[in-house]
């Protein structure tokens, strides 16, 4: 392994962008990085607040009208190498909200994300799990170890 | 608002600090602006909307099970509370009287999400002071509660344990589970006086919360607020008394006299052990019999409301029934209206507590974006 | 010739030294002590100072949202420069810059580096405030026409505000030692210290020694003085838009800084400038270890300040200095 991707892997910033979902896998989320049962940090994961610092964007919720530009200034603030993982079922495909009425197109909801912005992984459950999130994150990890 | 209660000092506001609508301090994202004037707050506005899901219209001609499952998707921190709320309305629409193990259960469930919830803000609190230790601390003992949810309900976050008529079988309490909630309590109620006496007697963190966003008892009547944010001025509201259920149980209600945050999170920490109290009860004179009623039978009812006192205040829920489907749904959360509240007691506050004045009034966005008529309040 | 060489080589030497010990420094705050108080198993040792920084590295470079992003990249390496002067200055092999190798000249240095995060928050336009398209101003909304500011201008105005207050600590404790020495060259408190014993052992000395952990504390922006960089409202206050290379420069600054201050106390205090060449270089490497553990411990079980606690627990630390200072003259 290289001197550069042993670095990547070492330590990996991740920045939490919530869009409107219920907060379930918000809380979850957090509860994975700040909870000592599960400790993120031990991972090498840390969470930043900052685009400018973070390699990993990990976006929950279904991406509501008014969220859509902010996630997408966020992700491009954010430098390359960078990678997105979608956290949860509204994520991965709008949840309840954009399909419990059938075909008839929701209003509210621009989601799910990878119609907003490329998602690299996707983590299902409703609410996800702390260790399916950290398993999430560590599925993203070789594209950024690999990237140039 | 009134004439007399703006700010005095309006004309004075040099600039606006804008924060979101992602921000460290507050997860969720919403967006405040703070007019300040040399770094203290005199004016602050709220904005949401960014959690508009419109729930109330995608729930509008659901069947009424599909769409309790679905009031259950407006809050993942109170799940429990909006489902139980929503089946509520339609038992008292359809007149059915679910067994008394059942009630028991739920009361078991609510006081548990309560404990989350109460756990919840006070390490959201803790973190937005700065204080790292404290926050883990409490995400910790969280996690005992968090492992006991899901054992009864199966899932961490969105349990789904009432429907209408009881709750579902899946939830039934056996000797193990209760014997396994029982232990939880113990420790939780050890855990808990340890880090209250331990809280209560650092002079850092009681000199950065006391007398910081502070809401009168006269602002908050007047600005509508619920739940614990009323009680810590001092007013004696809680609609656990009121609620039927809740008769069977002795507990006492928490009021504080200053509505701080010192006042608020002292609310928080004094109404865990009464909440683990009330499920001690329950697991004690659980009575026996069946958890579910399915006898009943669906009939078009008018408009039903239902108020529950949640971890937040008053919930209320409101719909009618046609040919078993939901019809004009009203959801009014309790951090709607403490939007208000919110607001005020940011003003006056030094800009680093302006957040810690907005997190004392326990703030949940997702619940908050509903749509809703505002008048004003006369006192 | 033979003493030129001899000499750059100590002081490169030093250098090396003092940054591969300085970027190990947040490694170990944050896992032997924040992670041991919080119960958690926590990082390992070199990701959060040796790791990051070589990681941001091989990051993209990118345009800063500045007015002016060139002079807003230039800053950190200004940062990176002045404290290296300071360790430079601190060197034996150095005291025959007469007038550049006194007390004095280290508290301007020292200067540069609080004025830096004025002109970095100045500089800072992250997208995470006020350039987050949303329409806030809508029908309706409170105080439609008011001046609106970044959360970096509110940094940059509390670190006007340090700079005229915040180190009254650290700058009263410095001159301790001069006061007892009776001279401002660094080479007469050495040697006052080599006759007489470390100051560090006197009344005086030990008081200023507190009031020197204070202001290095507030000097590094550690919480709970951390109002520069609070989590609380200005997210990350100057240091906003430094991606890649720069931002491992701000992560290098601060391990470099941990270690230089912690080399300051030991040439005003204890005597022992750092010098690669004399077995004091472990002294000033203890001092440089002991010092951010203790900051650790502090900071965590401190909320964060508002000026509310800052101004009296400066003030209170000046007074202390100032104590110091009247009982060294005597």
């Amino acid at each position: 392994m290289s001197l550069k991707s042993y670095s990547r892997a070492r330590a990996v910033h991740a920045m939490l962008v919530y869009t409107g979902g219920c907060n379930g896998c918000d809380i979850e989320i957090v509860n994975a990085v700040f909870s000592p049962k599960f400790d993120a940090e031990q991972y090498k994961i840390f969470l930043t607040w900052n685009p400018r610092e973070a390699d990993v964007l990990i976006v929950t919720g279904p991406v509501t009208k008014h969220n859509e530009k902010p996630l997408k200034e966020i992700y491009d603030a954010i430098p390359e190498p960078k990678a997105v993982i979608a956290v949860g079922a509204c994520a991965l495909m709008g949840g309840v909200y954009k399909n419990i009425h059938g075909d008839i197109p929701s209003e509210e909801i621009a989601g799910p994300v990878d119609q907003v912005i490329p998602v690299d992984a996707k983590v299902p459950g409703c609410a996800v799990r702390p260790e399916d999130l950290l398993a999430g994150a560590v599925a993203a990890l070789p594209l950024l170890l690999d990237a140039k | 608002m009134d004439e007399n209660d703006k700010p005095k000092r309006q004309e004075v506001i040099e600039t606006e600090v804008t924060m979101g609508t992602v921000h460290s301090a507050a997860i969720e994202p919403y967006r405040v602006r703070l007019f300040v004037e040399d770094e203290i707050v005199r004016d602050a506005e709220i904005t949401v909307g960014l959690n508009h899901r419109g729930i109330e219209r995608i729930m509008e001609g659901l069947p009424v099970e599909k769409a309790n499952s679905l009031t259950e998707k407006i809050c993942g921190i109170c799940s429990n509370s909006h489902i139980w709320n929503s089946v509520l309305v339609a038992e008292k629409g359809l007149g059915i009287e679910i067994p008394e193990r059942a009630s028991y259960i739920r009361i078991i469930m609510g006081e548990l999400e309560r404990l989350h919830s109460h756990f919840l803000y006070l390490a959201h609190g803790n973190e937005v002071l700065g204080h790292e230790t404290f926050a883990m601390r409490l995400f910790y003992i969280r996690e005992t509660v968090m492992e006991l949810l899901r054992m009864i309900g199966g899932n961490r976050v969105q349990y789904g344990v009432s429907i209408i008529g009881g709750v579902r079988p899946r939830c039934e309490l056996d000797l193990m589970r209760i014997q396994k909630i029982s232990e939880g309590m113990d420790l939780i109620e050890q855990k808990i006086t340890e880090f209250a006496d331990r809280f209560v007697s650092d002079p850092m963190i009681m000199s950065r919360i006391t007398g910081v966003g502070v809401l009168t008892k006269k602002d908050a009547l007047r600005l509508a607020a619920t739940g614990p944010t009323l009680r810590s001025t001092g007013v004696d509201l809680d609609l656990r008394r009121d609620m039927e259920i809740y008769d069977p149980f002795e507990f006492d209600v928490i009021t504080q006299e200053d509505g701080d945050v010192k006042s608020n999170l002292l609310m928080r920490v004094l109404e865990i052990p009464e909440s683990i109290k009330i499920i001690r009860q329950a697991l004690k004179n659980l009575p026996s019999g069946p958890i579910t009623d399915r006898s009943w039978e669906m009939q078009d009812t008018g408009i039903i409301k239902s108020y529950i006192e949640v971890p937040r205040g008053k919930l209320l829920h409101s719909y009618a029934l046609e040919e078993g489907r939901v019809r004009g749904s009203i959801v009014r959360t309790p951090s709607i209206t403490n939007i208000g509240a919110m607001q005020q007691a940011c003003i006056g506050n030094h800009i680093s507590d302006a957040q810690l004045a907005i997190v004392q009034c326990d703030p949940c966005f997702t619940c908050t974006d509903r749509a809703i008529k505002i008048t004003q309040i006369q006192i | 010739m033979e003493i030129f060489i001899k000499y750059s080589l100590a002081v490169i030497g030093t250098l090396i030294v003092a940054i591969f010990v300085g970027l190990w420094l947040p490694g170990i705050e944050r896992k032997f002590v924040h992670a041991r108080i919080q119960q958690r198993i926590g990082p390992p040792i070199s990701s959060p100072g040796f790791m990051a920084p070589l990681k941001f590295f091989f990051k993209e470079t990118i345009i800063p949202n500045s007015p002016l992003p060139r002079l807003y990249n230039a800053l950190p390496l200004i940062g990176l420069l002045s404290i290296f002067s300071i360790l430079l200055l601190l060197m034996p092999e150095l005291y025959f810059l007469d007038e550049l190798a006194t007390v004095t000249a280290i508290v301007g240095i020292l200067k540069i580096e609080e004025v830096i995060y004025v002109f970095m928050g100045s500089l800072s336009r992250s997208i995470m405030s006020l350039s987050m398209p949303f329409p806030d101003i809508v029908k309706g909304a409170k105080h439609p026409d008011v001046q609106r500011s970044f959360l970096e201008d509110l940094s940059a105005m509390r670190a006007f505000r340090l700079i005229a207050f915040g180190s009254f600590p650290i700058y009263i404790a410095i001159f301790v030692p001069v006061s007892m020495a009776g001279s401002i060259f660094l080479s007469d408190i050495v040697s006052y210290q080599q006759t007489q014993g470390p100051i560090l052992f006197t009344l005086a000395g030990v008081l200023g020694a507190i009031v020197f952990f204070i202001g290095y504390m507030i000097l590094l922006n550690e919480y709970p003085f951390a109002i520069l960089k609070t989590k609380a409202d200005v997210i990350e206050g100057p240091y906003m838009e430094y991606a890649s290379k720069y931002r491992s420069y701000i992560y290098i600054t601060r391990g470099l800084l941990m270690f230089t201050l912690g080399a300051l106390f030991s040439a005003l205090f204890l005597g022992l400038p750092p010098d690669i060449l004399s077995w004091g270089i472990l002294v000033n490497i203890a001092v440089a270890l002991i010092f951010p553990i203790f900051m650790a411990i502090f900071s965590a079980f401190a909320p964060i300040f508002t000026f509310k606690q800052f101004y009296p627990v400066v003030v209170g630390f000046s007074l202390l200095g100032v104590l110091s200072l009247v009982i060294a003259l005597f």
